[in-house]
Protein backbone atom coordinates (compact mmCIF):
# COMPACT_ATOMS: atom_id res chain seq x y z
CA UNK A 1 0.00 0.00 0.00
CA UNK A 2 1.39 3.53 -1.02
CA UNK A 3 2.19 5.48 2.18
CA UNK A 4 1.19 9.17 2.52
CA UNK A 5 4.87 10.12 2.12
CA UNK A 6 4.32 7.96 -1.48
CA UNK A 7 1.17 9.25 -2.86
CA UNK A 8 2.54 12.93 -1.79
CA UNK A 9 5.71 12.45 -3.94
CA UNK A 10 3.83 10.94 -6.71
CA UNK A 11 1.50 13.66 -7.27
CA UNK A 12 3.83 16.23 -6.35
CA UNK A 13 6.08 14.72 -9.33
CA UNK A 14 3.25 14.32 -11.83
CA UNK A 15 0.85 17.25 -11.04
CA UNK A 16 2.68 20.48 -13.41
CA UNK A 17 2.45 17.69 -16.37
CA UNK A 18 -1.15 16.82 -15.48
CA UNK A 19 -1.46 20.41 -15.10
CA UNK A 20 -0.31 21.46 -18.61
CA UNK A 21 -1.66 18.06 -20.42
CA UNK A 22 -5.26 19.71 -18.79
CA UNK A 23 -4.45 23.16 -20.02
CA UNK A 24 -3.42 21.98 -23.80
CA UNK A 25 -7.10 19.51 -23.91
CA UNK A 26 -8.98 22.19 -21.93
CA UNK A 27 -7.42 25.48 -23.18
CA UNK A 28 -8.43 27.09 -19.67
CA UNK A 29 -5.94 27.58 -16.66
CA UNK A 30 -8.70 27.28 -14.36
CA UNK A 31 -10.49 24.44 -15.58
CA UNK A 32 -7.41 22.89 -16.06
CA UNK A 33 -6.50 23.18 -12.08
CA UNK A 34 -10.45 21.68 -11.15
CA UNK A 35 -9.79 18.65 -13.28
CA UNK A 36 -5.81 18.44 -11.73
CA UNK A 37 -7.59 18.00 -8.57
CA UNK A 38 -10.22 16.25 -9.14
CA UNK A 39 -7.90 13.37 -10.32
CA UNK A 40 -5.98 13.75 -7.55
CA UNK A 41 -8.25 13.76 -5.02
CA UNK A 42 -10.30 10.82 -7.25
CA UNK A 43 -6.69 8.59 -7.08
CA UNK A 44 -6.44 9.46 -3.26
CA UNK A 45 -10.20 8.24 -2.11
CA UNK A 46 -9.94 5.61 -4.28
CA UNK A 47 -6.90 4.08 -4.62
CA UNK A 48 -5.01 5.50 -2.04
CA UNK A 49 -4.07 2.01 -0.81
CA UNK A 50 -3.00 0.71 -3.60
CA UNK A 51 0.80 -0.19 -4.01
CA UNK A 52 2.76 2.92 -4.79
CA UNK A 53 4.02 1.17 -8.48
CA UNK A 54 0.33 0.89 -9.53
CA UNK A 55 -0.50 5.05 -9.16
CA UNK A 56 1.35 6.05 -12.05
CA UNK A 57 -1.19 4.30 -14.89
CA UNK A 58 -4.26 4.80 -12.65
CA UNK A 59 -3.71 8.67 -12.45
CA UNK A 60 -3.25 8.95 -16.00
CA UNK A 61 -6.39 6.93 -16.31
CA UNK A 62 -7.96 9.06 -13.96
CA UNK A 63 -7.16 12.42 -15.36
CA UNK A 64 -7.52 11.20 -19.56
CA UNK A 65 -10.98 10.79 -18.05
CA UNK A 66 -11.13 14.02 -16.02
CA UNK A 67 -10.32 15.74 -18.89
CA UNK A 68 -13.19 13.80 -21.41
CA UNK A 69 -15.71 14.59 -17.98
CA UNK A 70 -15.16 18.05 -18.85
CA UNK A 71 -15.98 18.61 -21.87
CA UNK A 72 -19.28 16.00 -21.77
CA UNK A 73 -20.27 18.40 -18.82
CA UNK A 74 -19.46 20.95 -20.80
CA UNK A 75 -21.66 19.61 -24.04
CA UNK A 76 -24.58 19.22 -21.76
CA UNK A 77 -24.30 22.43 -20.64
CA UNK A 78 -23.82 23.87 -24.47
CA UNK A 79 -20.66 25.22 -23.44
CA UNK A 80 -19.89 24.57 -26.98
CA UNK A 81 -17.70 27.41 -27.24
CA UNK A 82 -15.14 25.27 -26.49
CA UNK A 83 -15.51 22.20 -28.07
CA UNK A 84 -15.43 24.94 -31.63
CA UNK A 85 -12.63 26.42 -30.59
CA UNK A 86 -10.76 22.99 -29.99
CA UNK A 87 -12.02 22.02 -33.67
CA UNK A 88 -10.87 25.81 -35.07
CA UNK A 89 -7.84 26.03 -33.41
CA UNK A 90 -7.27 28.76 -36.04
CA UNK A 91 -9.68 30.48 -34.14
CA UNK A 92 -8.66 30.30 -30.63
CA UNK A 93 -8.50 33.61 -29.07
CA UNK A 94 -6.42 32.01 -26.09
CA UNK A 95 -3.75 30.81 -29.21
CA UNK A 96 -2.46 34.37 -29.42
CA UNK A 97 1.36 33.84 -29.45
CA UNK A 98 1.57 37.32 -27.40
CA UNK A 99 -0.44 35.93 -24.84
CA UNK A 100 1.81 33.50 -24.11
CA UNK A 101 4.92 36.08 -25.10
CA UNK A 102 3.58 38.33 -22.70
CA UNK A 103 2.91 35.41 -19.70
CA UNK A 104 6.47 34.70 -19.64
CA UNK A 105 8.07 38.15 -19.94
CA UNK A 106 8.16 38.06 -16.14
CA UNK A 107 11.08 35.34 -16.30
CA UNK A 108 12.74 37.68 -19.33
CA UNK A 109 14.07 40.22 -16.83
CA UNK A 110 16.15 37.31 -15.07
CA UNK A 111 16.97 35.39 -18.10
CA UNK A 112 19.56 35.50 -20.63
CA UNK A 113 19.24 36.13 -24.12
CA UNK A 114 19.55 32.46 -25.07
CA UNK A 115 17.56 30.83 -22.74
CA UNK A 116 14.43 33.95 -23.32
CA UNK A 117 14.76 32.48 -26.97
CA UNK A 118 14.73 28.82 -25.74
CA UNK A 119 11.34 30.00 -23.74
CA UNK A 120 9.88 31.60 -26.57
CA UNK A 121 10.47 28.01 -28.39
CA UNK A 122 9.09 26.42 -25.62
CA UNK A 123 6.19 28.15 -25.74
CA UNK A 124 5.47 28.31 -29.41
CA UNK A 125 6.13 23.83 -29.09
CA UNK A 126 3.36 24.34 -26.39
CA UNK A 127 1.14 25.97 -28.91
CA UNK A 128 1.41 23.66 -31.51
CA UNK A 129 1.15 20.44 -29.12
CA UNK A 130 -2.48 22.86 -27.72
CA UNK A 131 -3.39 22.42 -31.87
CA UNK A 132 -3.26 19.15 -32.33
CA UNK A 133 -6.83 17.44 -32.71
CA UNK A 134 -7.34 15.73 -29.39
CA UNK A 135 -7.05 12.28 -29.38
CA UNK A 136 -3.62 13.02 -31.66
CA UNK A 137 -2.27 15.04 -28.77
CA UNK A 138 -3.65 12.39 -26.57
CA UNK A 139 -1.77 9.67 -27.93
CA UNK A 140 1.32 11.76 -28.59
CA UNK A 141 1.68 13.15 -25.26
CA UNK A 142 1.13 9.70 -23.17
CA UNK A 143 3.58 8.06 -25.37
CA UNK A 144 6.18 10.69 -25.72
CA UNK A 145 5.24 12.82 -22.32
CA UNK A 146 4.24 10.72 -20.28
CA UNK A 147 6.56 7.42 -21.58
CA UNK A 148 4.31 5.19 -21.73
CA UNK A 149 4.50 2.31 -24.07
CA UNK A 150 1.84 1.51 -27.32
CA UNK A 151 -0.11 -0.91 -24.84
CA UNK A 152 -0.18 1.14 -22.11
CA UNK A 153 -1.20 4.53 -23.90
CA UNK A 154 -3.88 2.50 -25.82
CA UNK A 155 -5.12 1.40 -22.14
CA UNK A 156 -5.34 4.43 -20.60
CA UNK A 157 -6.92 6.12 -23.83
CA UNK A 158 -9.85 3.02 -24.10
CA UNK A 159 -8.39 2.01 -27.94
CA UNK A 160 -6.41 -0.23 -29.94
CA UNK A 161 -2.98 0.04 -29.67
CA UNK A 162 -3.12 -0.09 -33.67
CA UNK A 163 -4.71 3.67 -33.18
CA UNK A 164 -2.41 4.73 -30.85
CA UNK A 165 0.75 4.42 -33.48
CA UNK A 166 -1.77 6.16 -35.83
CA UNK A 167 -2.44 8.94 -33.74
CA UNK A 168 0.87 9.25 -32.83
CA UNK A 169 2.73 9.16 -36.28
CA UNK A 170 0.24 12.11 -37.27
CA UNK A 171 0.85 13.69 -34.56
CA UNK A 172 4.59 14.11 -34.73
CA UNK A 173 3.87 14.89 -38.77
CA UNK A 174 1.28 17.32 -38.24
CA UNK A 175 3.85 19.25 -34.73
CA UNK A 176 6.73 19.05 -37.52
CA UNK A 177 5.46 20.95 -39.85
CA UNK A 178 3.82 23.72 -37.83
CA UNK A 179 7.10 24.11 -36.43
CA UNK A 180 8.52 24.09 -39.97
CA UNK A 181 6.71 26.80 -40.72
CA UNK A 182 6.67 28.92 -37.66
CA UNK A 183 10.93 28.05 -38.28
CA UNK A 184 11.57 25.78 -35.59
CA UNK A 185 13.54 23.23 -36.72
CA UNK A 186 13.71 20.60 -33.63
CA UNK B 1 15.00 12.42 -37.74
CA UNK B 2 12.89 9.30 -36.48
CA UNK B 3 9.58 9.87 -34.51
CA UNK B 4 11.17 8.66 -31.27
CA UNK B 5 13.82 11.29 -31.73
CA UNK B 6 11.36 13.72 -32.27
CA UNK B 7 8.70 12.68 -29.44
CA UNK B 8 12.29 13.36 -27.15
CA UNK B 9 12.68 16.29 -27.98
CA UNK B 10 9.52 17.89 -27.71
CA UNK B 11 9.45 16.22 -24.64
CA UNK B 12 12.35 18.08 -23.47
CA UNK B 13 10.70 21.12 -24.58
CA UNK B 14 7.03 20.13 -22.56
CA UNK B 15 9.47 19.58 -19.17
CA UNK B 16 10.81 23.02 -19.56
CA UNK B 17 7.31 24.59 -20.12
CA UNK B 18 5.75 22.34 -16.94
CA UNK B 19 9.28 24.11 -14.73
CA UNK B 20 7.92 27.18 -15.33
CA UNK B 21 4.35 27.14 -14.62
CA UNK B 22 3.54 30.09 -12.74
CA UNK B 23 3.50 30.45 -8.61
CA UNK B 24 0.03 31.01 -7.97
CA UNK B 25 -0.91 27.55 -9.94
CA UNK B 26 2.02 26.27 -8.18
CA UNK B 27 -0.15 27.28 -5.16
CA UNK B 28 -2.81 25.97 -6.21
CA UNK B 29 -1.67 22.45 -7.21
CA UNK B 30 -0.33 21.71 -3.75
CA UNK B 31 -3.19 22.78 -2.06
CA UNK B 32 -5.38 20.51 -4.22
CA UNK B 33 -2.34 17.76 -2.99
CA UNK B 34 -3.00 18.50 0.24
CA UNK B 35 -6.63 18.26 -0.01
CA UNK B 36 -6.24 14.80 -1.72
CA UNK B 37 -4.18 13.46 0.58
CA UNK B 38 -6.22 14.47 3.70
CA UNK B 39 -8.81 11.96 1.85
CA UNK B 40 -6.13 9.22 1.06
CA UNK B 41 -8.25 6.15 1.34
CA UNK B 42 -6.47 4.01 4.10
CA UNK B 43 -6.24 -0.45 3.65
CA UNK B 44 -8.69 -1.25 6.81
CA UNK B 45 -7.89 -4.17 9.32
CA UNK B 46 -8.51 -7.30 7.48
CA UNK B 47 -12.01 -8.75 8.05
CA UNK B 48 -12.79 -12.13 6.95
CA UNK B 49 -16.25 -11.18 5.81
CA UNK B 50 -18.59 -14.59 6.90
CA UNK B 51 -22.81 -14.68 5.81
CA UNK B 52 -25.51 -13.53 7.86
CA UNK B 53 -26.77 -16.78 8.61
CA UNK B 54 -23.65 -18.74 9.11
CA UNK B 55 -22.78 -15.91 11.80
CA UNK B 56 -26.19 -16.15 13.30
CA UNK B 57 -26.41 -19.79 13.63
CA UNK B 58 -22.64 -19.72 15.28
CA UNK B 59 -23.83 -17.01 17.91
CA UNK B 60 -20.47 -15.99 17.33
CA UNK B 61 -19.07 -11.91 17.65
CA UNK B 62 -17.63 -10.72 14.37
CA UNK B 63 -13.99 -11.49 13.05
CA UNK B 64 -12.59 -8.17 14.23
CA UNK B 65 -13.93 -9.20 17.56
CA UNK B 66 -16.02 -5.80 17.74
CA UNK B 67 -19.80 -5.86 18.43
CA UNK B 68 -20.68 -2.78 16.89
CA UNK B 69 -24.39 -1.07 17.40
CA UNK B 70 -25.94 -4.13 16.06
CA UNK B 71 -23.90 -6.19 18.20
CA UNK B 72 -26.79 -7.33 20.41
CA UNK B 73 -28.97 -8.36 17.31
CA UNK B 74 -25.59 -11.25 16.47
CA UNK B 75 -25.68 -12.36 19.85
CA UNK B 76 -29.66 -13.49 19.50
CA UNK B 77 -28.37 -16.23 17.46
CA UNK B 78 -31.06 -18.03 15.99
CA UNK B 79 -34.19 -16.52 17.99
CA UNK B 80 -33.94 -12.95 15.87
CA UNK B 81 -34.11 -14.18 12.37
CA UNK B 82 -37.00 -16.96 13.30
CA UNK B 83 -39.11 -14.61 15.36
CA UNK B 84 -38.83 -12.06 12.53
CA UNK B 85 -39.76 -14.72 10.19
CA UNK B 86 -42.68 -16.02 11.53
CA UNK B 87 -43.95 -12.11 12.71
CA UNK B 88 -43.57 -11.42 9.19
CA UNK B 89 -45.49 -14.48 7.85
CA UNK B 90 -48.46 -14.02 10.78
CA UNK B 91 -48.66 -10.26 9.08
CA UNK B 92 -48.51 -10.90 5.75
CA UNK B 93 -51.74 -13.82 6.29
CA UNK B 94 -53.43 -10.63 8.45
CA UNK B 95 -53.28 -8.65 5.89
CA UNK B 96 -54.43 -11.33 3.28
CA UNK B 97 -57.58 -11.94 5.02
CA UNK B 98 -58.06 -8.21 5.45
CA UNK B 99 -57.94 -7.63 1.71
CA UNK B 100 -60.47 -11.06 1.46
CA UNK B 101 -62.99 -9.87 3.96
CA UNK B 102 -63.03 -6.31 2.18
CA UNK B 103 -63.29 -7.16 -1.06
CA UNK B 104 -66.12 -10.06 -0.42
CA UNK B 105 -67.96 -7.40 1.88
CA UNK B 106 -67.78 -5.08 -1.17
CA UNK B 107 -69.16 -7.53 -3.30
CA UNK B 108 -72.01 -8.52 -1.04
CA UNK B 109 -73.13 -4.93 -0.90
CA UNK B 110 -72.91 -4.99 -4.11
CA UNK B 111 -75.33 -7.41 -4.41
CA UNK B 112 -77.78 -6.38 -2.12
CA UNK B 113 -78.35 -3.03 -4.12
CA UNK B 114 -78.43 -4.82 -6.88
CA UNK B 115 -75.48 -3.13 -8.79
CA UNK B 116 -72.78 -5.84 -8.79
CA UNK B 117 -70.36 -5.18 -11.18
CA UNK B 118 -70.53 -7.33 -14.32
CA UNK B 119 -67.08 -8.65 -13.01
CA UNK B 120 -68.52 -9.94 -10.15
CA UNK B 121 -70.34 -12.94 -12.04
CA UNK B 122 -67.02 -13.74 -13.64
CA UNK B 123 -65.91 -13.81 -10.08
CA UNK B 124 -65.43 -17.76 -9.10
CA UNK B 125 -66.20 -17.08 -5.78
CA UNK B 126 -69.35 -15.46 -6.43
CA UNK B 127 -70.06 -18.44 -8.96
CA UNK B 128 -69.56 -20.82 -6.05
CA UNK B 129 -71.56 -18.77 -3.98
CA UNK B 130 -74.86 -18.71 -6.89
CA UNK B 131 -74.55 -22.07 -7.04
CA UNK B 132 -74.63 -23.05 -3.09
CA UNK B 133 -77.45 -20.77 -2.98
CA UNK B 134 -79.62 -22.58 -6.16
CA UNK B 135 -78.31 -26.11 -4.00
CA UNK B 136 -79.83 -24.56 -0.88
CA UNK B 137 -83.64 -23.31 -2.75
CA UNK B 138 -83.77 -26.61 -3.86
Amino acid sequence: MATREELSEFLAGVERRAFKQAVFAVRDESHALDIVQDAMLKIAEHYGDRPAAELPPLFTRILQNAIHDFFRRSKVRSTWVTLFSSLNPGDEPDADPLETLEASGDVRTESTESSYEREQIVAIIEEEVARLPARQREAFLLRYWEDLDTAEAAAAMGCSEGSVKTHCSRATHALAKALRERGITL
Amino acid sequence: MNQDEFGFRVRQALNEGAERVDYRTVLRLEQARGRALARQRRAGPATVRLPALQLAAAGAPPVDGSRGAWGWLRGAGWVAPLLALAIGFVAISQWQEELEIKRLAALDFAVLLDEGPLEAYADQVFGVLLQDEQRAER
